[in-house]
């Protein structure tokens, strides 16, 4: 099952970071361990639709839609639109940045926000040198 | 009043242009985040009344009593001096909340020291009121968030909370605000002489966060989770506490309440006084142990950052059909020439180096053949081992370096790199090289400027243009990338393509890797299409490069060709195979034909990729296909994926 919705291009992250989390036990444990949390992802398109997804790294590292698992509530949110969503997968942008800028809007536990970047770089594979 | 007059006031010392160059910093984007977010206002602490006013007036405020104060002590007279006494000692316990750190953060108040007493408070003043105010805004979202039910003390600080007594920004702001009183009060009453003298200890660790400071502290505190903060803080407030006062050292070890040992250093104020001399060693103390804790704090790699990679040593391959061949290097560097499989060359030279492990070249061309053969580990094994022999060997130190950045050792690489320039270009290095072991969080950011630095100006000892050093173009390349500077480091390795100056790293044999470089280099930084067209001229040279080909299935990943990367990515294990019938074949040649085949089987186990098969996966899950998926295990046929993808 896709978690892609295609009013929201850079969806497909989410896709693509479920990927890495399962494609090995490892990683999956080394992503747990590194986040802690559940992470929830509010995206917002430009035709000001919202969408959420979840990122589950406190216990099972499941990739889903809505703000987290059931009966679970989300450990922290992230709210930001689509398109910079997608910047911040592609490596364009960075969260530092734009939550300075006020793009990214958290809501929980800050400090947890900020393991999400490794998480997120997950979605894309470094290219060695 | 010393305030203004007097030989005191130079540039350094004068209160108001202290004062003035903060107010003259262009803080509007970081006031911009963070103010009008908590309660507003400053708290009793501070207790100059128009002090209070909101965050943004009280910088004007502030500039007016400034102008005020040479006719008495104004606004501030009216302040009782037992509160003022019972702060003071506050003050030094806030000291022992972090003192280090704020040393760590601002080495520039080394230079302030030898202020004389006279001027102690009025130094004071450098306080930025902006940024104090800054931080208690900043309070309510990050930092004070996990405020532990510690003591909240009469006409305390609000910055008196207990992880940010721990943070070192809290530190900062603490000691600001302290100085701010100090500064109106100081130098008027006779009776404040004495508190005035633990005020200059505290001077020392006021903090005057710039702009860079506060960015780097933040990341800091942000990256740190707070339960492991709270863990640091208090392995780092027991090693300071035993260090302020040895006479109860064991004490430090009830460490749970903090509230009982805080007021156990209130009754040790008198003691720290005695302080003073020692403060110097001590923050010295402070700085290596504080520091070593946050290793790898900031958690965005995988490894600790600042220690070496601790890989063991070379792993051999059981089955070797070098074993017995005559002269394995030169079969090895053949293959290698020829483009010839990276697998059988590996072998090549583990047959070699086997036989004499003094073989630093055949190390070395290991070390190389499986990091194109994308087997990273294995690749720094080896390496690592050539230099053991030979601690000067460019070629694997710049290897080494390289698959140090792959694997994200990056403070390792940059040591790497840094031995590189001092072994080629040694008149450059006018101090000691930096040693391994305790390197921190600011010290990494550190290291890294120096060294660019350093081939920054190996680069201007070579002549411009096309002439230029390629290997000096090489390494800046890696080291901008590691920095993720991929604009710069796309330059440097197209510098080095472009440069007519014969290297190692752009000899024929290599300029594939360059290729590869300024491809990997492209792909992270977003560019994608481009990175493919570097992959491409790599393989053209090279088509046997593993690494490429997976590089390339990556781009592919990242472009959303699914199906391409798999392709490539199953070519590239495809190669990885290619071994074991090649090898079975001569083995079968050189051994008569008496192998059996299922030990062939096993030749090529020990150093698999797993870094393929993981991406491969990855990609089949993309697609949908999770049943592809689970046939991806090492030692594999990929035979079977051959009807579904064309590799």
């Amino acid at each position: 099952m896709s978690l892609k919705n295609d009013a929201f291009p850079s969806s497909v992250a989410f896709d693509a970071i479920k990927a890495a989390l399962e494609s090995s036990p490892a990683e999956k444990k080394d992503a747990i361990k590194k986040g802690g949390a559940i992470f929830a992802f509010t995206l917002k398109n430009k035709e000001g639709k919202q969408e959420s997804w979840y990122v589950d790294l406190k216990k099972s590292g499941a990739v889903g839609s809505g703000t987290a698992p059931e009966g679970e509530k989300p450990g922290v949110t992230l709210l930001m639109s689509d398109e910079d969503f997608g910047k911040l997968i592609d490596g364009k942008a960075n969260s530092q940045k734009l939550f300075m800028s006020g793009k990214l809007k958290i809501r929980g536990d800050m400090m947890k926000a900020t393991k999400m970047e490794p998480i997120l770089k997950k979605a894309k594979t470094q290219s060695k040198l | 009043m010393s305030f203004f007059g007097g030989a005191e006031c130079s540039t350094a010392g004068n209160p108001l242009s202290q004062f003035s160059k903060h107010v003259q910093d262009d803080k509007s984007l970081q006031r911009d985040r963070m103010v009008g977010r908590g309660p507003g206002g400053l708290q009793e602490g501070i207790r100059n009344q128009s002090m209070g006013g909101g965050q943004e007036q009280m910088m004007d405020d502030f500039m007016q009593h400034q102008a005020q104060i040479p006719q008495g002590p104004g606004p501030a007279s009216p302040f009782a001096m037992e509160q003022m006494r019972r702060e003071l000692e506050q003050a030094a316990a806030h000291r022992s909340g972090s003192p280090g750190w704020a040393a760590e953060f601002n080495p520039g108040l080394e230079a302030e020291r030898p202020m004389e007493p006279g001027m102690a408070g009025a130094k004071a003043t450098g306080f930025s009121a902006a940024e104090f105010a800054r931080y208690q805004q900043a309070s309510p979202n990050g930092m004070a968030r996990a405020a532990s039910p510690t003591t909240s003390g009469p006409g305390m600080m609000a910055g008196f909370h207990r992880p940010m007594g721990y943070s070192g920004m809290g530190m900062g702001m603490g000691m600001n605000g302290m100085g701010m009183g100090m500064g109106m009060m100081g130098g008027n009453y006779s009776p404040m002489n004495q508190q005035q003298e633990t005020m200059s200890k505290g001077k020392e660790r006021m903090v005057e966060l710039d702009d860079r400071d506060w960015e780097e502290q933040f990341k800091q505190l942000e990256t740190a989770d707070q339960s492991q903060l709270d863990e640091q803080a208090n392995a780092a407030m027991e090693a300071e506490l035993s260090d302020i006062d040895r006479s109860v050292p064991s004490e430090a070890n009830e460490f749970g309440d903090f509230e009982s040992v805080w007021k156990r250093i209130q009754a040790e104020t008198a003691n720290a006084r005695a302080m003073v001399d020692e403060e110097q060693r001590f923050s010295e103390g402070m700085h290596t142990g504080d520091m070593d804790q946050w290793e790898g704090f900031d958690g965005l790699n995988t490894h600790s950052l600042s220690r070496d990679p601790q890989l063991g040593d070379y792993l051999f391959e059981e089955q070797n059909v070098f074993k017995d061949v005559i002269d394995p290097f030169s079969e090895g560097v053949k293959i290698m020439d020829e483009g010839g499989n990276l697998s059988l060359a590996a072998l090549a030279f583990e047959a070699a180096v086997q036989k004499d492990p003094q073989h630093v070249e055949a190390w070395v061309k290991l070390g190389a053949a499986q990091a194109q053969n994308e087997k990273e580990s294995p690749a720094i094994r080896a390496l690592e081992q050539a230099l053991k022999v030979d601690p000067s060997n460019l070629e694997a130190l710049m290897g080494l370096a390289v698959s140090y950045t792959n694997e994200g050792y990056d403070s390792t690489a940059y040591r790497t790199l840094e031995r590189w320039v001092a072994t080629k270009y040694p008149s450059l290095i006018k101090e000691p090289l930096s040693n391994g072991a305790d390197i921190g969080f600011t010290d990494r950011h550190a290291l890294h400027e120096k060294v660019t630095n350093l081939f920054i100006e190996a680069a201007q000892l070579s002549p411009s243009g096309e002439h230029m050093d390629p290997d000096v173009q090489v390494g800046l390349g890696v080291l901008f990338y590691g920095a993720e500077e991929y604009d710069k480091a796309v330059d440097c390795f197209g510098a080095a393509l472009a440069s007519t100056e014969s290297g190692t790293t752009n000899q024929r044999s290599q300029v594939h890797l360059l290729w590869n470089r300024l491809g990997a280099t492209l792909a992270n930084s977003g560019r994608s299409e481009e990175a493919i067209d570097a992959y491409e001229r790599a393989l053209a040279l090279r088509p046997n490069f593993v690494r490429a080909r997976y590089n390339l299935g990556v781009s592919c990943i990242n472009i959303g060709c699914l199906e391409e990367a798999a392709q490539h990515l199953l070519g590239a294990l495809a190669m990885h195979k290619v071994v074991e019938r090649e090898g079975r074949e001569k083995a079968k040649e050189m051994m008569g034909g008496n192998m059996d085949d299922q030990e062939l089987d096993r030749l090529v186990s020990q150093n698999e990729s797993t870094n393929l098969l993981d991406t491969l996966r990855r990609v089949f899950s993309q697609m949908n296909r999770r049943d592809l998926g689970e046939k991806v295990w090492p030692n594999m046929d990929v035979d079977v994926f051959r009807k579904e993808f064309d590799f």
